[in-house]
């Protein structure tokens, strides 16, 4: 079980053109961050490449590329180097301007695409489940925003006042 | 060791804190090691779970 190998093989995936870009998300992506928390998978954001007259997105292309690199398929998932994976396309316009603005880290010699942790947080408050919360509590008590650039995103996607409410709830000592 | 809880949740807080700041190589081992032992765990129960899937519905449509 190598998470390392994954971000390799979607390298790959990248670079024969089956994929145009990709960022890792939700817990594996928040572990760049923040202290790494146990997740039962990986949550890979993905822009399809787009096929002439193709109006729905068709994730096939990414299958039959593992598949044939000795990749199983168990479910929805793709299990690379031990790890179910799941690909992604942008649920919103949060994460298609997320995976825009994703950033390359260098892992040990293997490039990682990642989401911002601006754009984490916010995607976490926008996706509001409870685990997202207390990722974006993390997020906040370990000082890893900032605090200019994730207003921005959240004024932009309408998200100030699940933030606010967030603040009440989790931030604000007042009763 | 102490049952002070305020220095209890102030360690915490300051491991948690240390294992943020490892370099990312070395977290993702630990996310690896994490995986193993959750999969070791889920085998234990029936359902899907046994291939230490997470239940969750695909997202993606074609």
């Amino acid at each position: 079980m190598d998470i390392r190998q994954v971000f390799t093989i979607v390298n790959q995936m990248q670079l024969d053109g089956t994929i145009s870009d990709y960022a890792i998300g939700e817990a594996v992506g928040a572990t760049f961050y923040l202290e790494p928390v146990a997740t039962l998978d990986v949550d890979i954001f993905i822009t399809f490449r787009a096929e002439p007259g193709q109006l729905l997105l068709n994730p096939q292309p990414i299958f039959d590329y593992l598949t044939a690199r000795g990749c199983t398929m168990q479910g929805e998932y793709v299990v690379i180097a031990g790890w179910p994976v799941q690909f992604l396309p942008p649920p919103s316009p949060l994460v298609e301007e997320a995976l825009g603005h994703a950033v390359t880290v260098d892992v040990e010699g293997t490039p990682a695409r990642v989401f911002t942790a601006e754009y984490l947080a916010a995607i976490a408050l926008q996706t509001g489940r409870a685990k997202d919360k207390a990722r974006l509590l993390q997020f906040v008590e370990e000082g890893r925003l900032d605090p200019a650039l994730l207003q921005k995103i959240l004024g932009s996607h309408q998200l100030d006042g699940a933030w606010q409410k967030f603040q009440r709830q989790f931030l604000d000592n007042a009763p | 060791m102490t049952f002070d809880l305020t220095a209890i949740i102030k360690s915490k807080r300051d491991h948690r804190t240390r294992l943020a700041m490892l370099p990312i190589a070395e977290k993702l081992r630990l996310l690896d090691g994490l995986r193993a032992r959750d999969v070791l765990l889920h085998k234990a129960l029936p359902s899907r779970r046994a291939a230490g899937l997470p239940v969750k519905k695909l997202k993606v449509e074609s």
